[in-house]
């Protein structure tokens, strides 16, 4: 008798997702999805709003990446204003830096944050541990120093996010044309040399290194099952500089193949000339794909594993070296493999502490040209935002009318250009691991989980709602009877 | 109604606000103005500051517990969280005494205070008083504004901790401006 098998909701990512698992009367599997079963609404309910309400409300999307949300919709509105990178009539320097700075801290702690809490306590305490005990509070138990550390890397990240934006979550400061403030001495010394409340930028690099260094104990003591598990091919795609080297914050869209060609290199103001979105009456979420290749061939990844495959180098000593090691392990091709995205995590937490080093000892952000004041003839109506988020790209499309109220807004975010890679790892990882087995365990069920979570998605962004997290595994027959349930 | 609150309350019953006014203490309210009644912890928070109650403690809003609060915490000597509940055992508030527990119900972006104060121990060696003022609240749709009910709990929850502290004499409709 053939089986279904559901995992509703997934757990440790961000959002309300649930899995299927078709089996066959063998037990293999026949057909396996990820489904995001949230409601979309802020596209919606952000028309009528002014313009310049976008990026303060939209960013409220997520209590993760609010800083990513935040500055795309700033750079939407800098288009909008006249000032942005479609008229190249740009902000100025001391704007972008204290931006950039505030997306680096950002992605410290957001890495910080899906590395350490989700996926290091299946690297050290194993993915078939006891579901109570493979998580953050178990680390806790396992390595209390380590997690001391852990959250020094969390408080340090947020701390420099307030100092920049003004808040911990959901600040204001990216304004249409600029910014509304820089970074005092006083302030950025704090973060430099450290105090008696947060440590130094060197003792942040120190921890990120020893980040690091975990995924690199676990590698070498489970080589095999990291190196199979979850292959799933696409294109990868990520904001690159005119070097071919990863930009978080700005650049054009590099899509490379397996062999690191690049297929397609656009302007992200043409992003809608390029991609589709198809649809599934089972999810919520879209599947973006590039339009001339279709949906199978056309699918790209984006996040930490796609900026780690696709850039050709980093700026900074210690990623660059991390990134040689990568792209030498991997013989020069893109890496396809679901777990390596954890190894590229962990070598962006480094390259983000890095950056910020740089940044911070740039005597731009004491400058005072915060803004450039845009004449009401430069008024365009419509803006694009495009940055690497933590998870991987995003984009805000945004058109007013001359009143200056929003009458469209499109949100693309890194989970939904995720999509079809994420339901393609979910075959895999079901295949590998339940395909003709008589019994399924729980370890089992969570191997699915490890997969979707090495992406980190946050289906509350992907699809903009909130929900709560428990987990509900449902056993169905193949006429979709209950067989069992458990809930987590 | 008060009668069957205060029964509800253990020996905290006596606490006021005099506990925590000293720099030593921390008041962190938790919650989301943006969800309706999830909003009752910053609007007690918000009603200590509009009076200058308990003007030595620090005070802290923030949307969920998450790890880096065990680090907060280790710094003080008595900490006072005050949360929406949506216990229907709860009539209208409940101020207790917490107590240190792993609790291993983990999502990824939140997290109990228990477990935080369990972390606190394990990961700093020391751990401070912990209670807890739960509110009674009702509903927790995207909308701001805390019901009509919800307001009239965290003005009883409010004039009960404040009642015999020596700041000014509370104004029971005070915290809903």
């Amino acid at each position: 008798m053939g089986r279904k098998l559901i995992i509703d909701p997934v757990t440790r990512i961000e959002g309300h997702g649930k899995v299927t698992i078709q089996l066959d009367d063998d037990n293999n599997v026949i057909d396996a999805k990820l489904l995001v079963v949230e409601f979309r609404g802020f596209e919606k309910f952000i028309q009528g709003h002014p313009y310049w309400e976008a990026p303060m409300l939209l960013q409220r999307i997520c209590g993760i990446c609010f800083v990513s949300h935040h500055l795309c919709g700033a750079k939407a509105l800098d288009d909008m204003v006249g000032v942005g990178y479609s008229t190249h009539n740009l902000i100025t320097p001391t704007a972008e830096k204290m931006r950039r700075l505030g997306h680096y801290a950002q992605q410290l702690q957001s890495h910080a944050t899906a590395y350490f809490y989700c996926i290091v306590p299946e690297m050290m305490l194993g993915m078939d541990a006891a579901p109570e005990k493979r998580n953050v509070l178990g680390l806790v138990a396992a390595d209390p120093e380590l997690i001391k550390r852990v959250v020094m890397l969390r408080k340090w990240g947020q701390e420099l996010i307030q100092a920049v934006l003004g808040k911990k979550m959901h600040g204001i400061s990216s304004i249409p044309g600029g910014v509304n403030n820089n970074l005092t001495a006083e302030v950025r010394d704090r973060f430099i040399k450290g105090d008696a409340t947060i440590p130094s930028i060197d003792q942040m690099l120190e921890y990120s290194m020893e980040g690091l260094q975990l995924f690199y104990d676990f590698h070498e003591k489970n080589r095999a099952m990291v190196d199979s598990f979850g292959d799933a091919p696409a294109l990868d795609m990520c904001l690159v500089d005119d070097n071919g080297d990863v930009d978080y914050y700005h650049g054009k869209m590099r899509i490379v193949d397996n062999d690191k060609k690049v297929v397609r290199e656009l302007d992200y103001h043409d992003y809608l000339d390029h991609f589709s979105e198809a649809t599934e009456e089972w999810s919520y979420m879209k599947f973006p794909f590039l339009k001339e290749l279709g949906r199978e061939k056309g699918s790209v990844r984006v996040g930490p594993l796609a900026r780690v495959n696709v850039t050709k180098s980093y700026s900074t000593p210690l990623a660059q070296a991390a990134l040689e090691k990568f792209h030498a392990y991997n013989k020069g091709k893109c890496s396809n493999k679901a777990l390596h995205t954890n190894w590229a995590r962990a070598i962006e937490i480094l390259h983000s502490a890095e950056l910020i080093k740089v940044l911070l000892r740039d005597p731009d952000l004491q400058k005072d040209q915060l803004l450039v004041t845009p004449t009401e003839a430069m008024w365009t109506g419509e803006g694009v935002g495009v940055v690497e988020a933590p998870r991987g790209t995003l984009l805000h499309h945004y058109r007013a009318n001359k009143e200056g109220n929003i009458t469209f807004a499109n949100l693309v975010v890194a989970t939904t250009q995720n999509n079809q890679v994420m339901n393609r790892t979910v075959r895999s990882v079901a295949e590998a691991y339940l395909g003709g087995q008589a019994e399924i365990t729980e370890g089992m069920m969570n191997a699915i989980e490890v997969g979707i979570r090495a992406f980190d998605p946050c289906l509350s962004c992907a699809t903009h709602a909130l929900g709560e997290m428990p987990l509900e595994v449902t056993l169905l027959d193949a006429k979709g009877n209950q067989i069992d349930e458990r809930r987590k | 109604m008060m009668r069957k609150e205060i029964k509800l309350m253990n020996a905290e019953s006596d606490l006021t606000l005099d506990h925590f006014n000293d720099d030593s203490a921390l008041i962190y309210g938790i919650g989301n103005i943006g969800r309706q009644d999830d909003g009752l912890g910053w609007a007690f928070v918000d009603w200590l500051e509009t009076t200058s109650a308990c003007a030595n403690a620090e005070k802290v809003k923030f949307y969920q517990l998450n790890l880096e609060d065990a680090d907060l915490i280790s710094h003080k000597q008595r900490v006072l969280f005050v949360d929406a509940s949506k216990d229907t055992a709860v009539d209208s508030f409940r101020l207790y005494k917490a107590e240190s527990k792993m609790d291993f119900s983990f999502t990824s972006h939140a997290m109990s205070i228990e477990t935080i104060m369990a972390t606190c121990q394990m990961c700093f060696g020391k751990i401070p008083d912990v209670y807890v003022l739960a509110i009674r609240g009702y509903e927790w749709e995207l909308q701001i504004g805390l019901t009509e009910q919800a307001k009239r709990n965290l003005n009883l929850a409010s004039a009960h901790i404040y009642r015999t502290a020596t700041a000014p004499s509370p104004k029971t409709d005070c915290c809903l401006q």
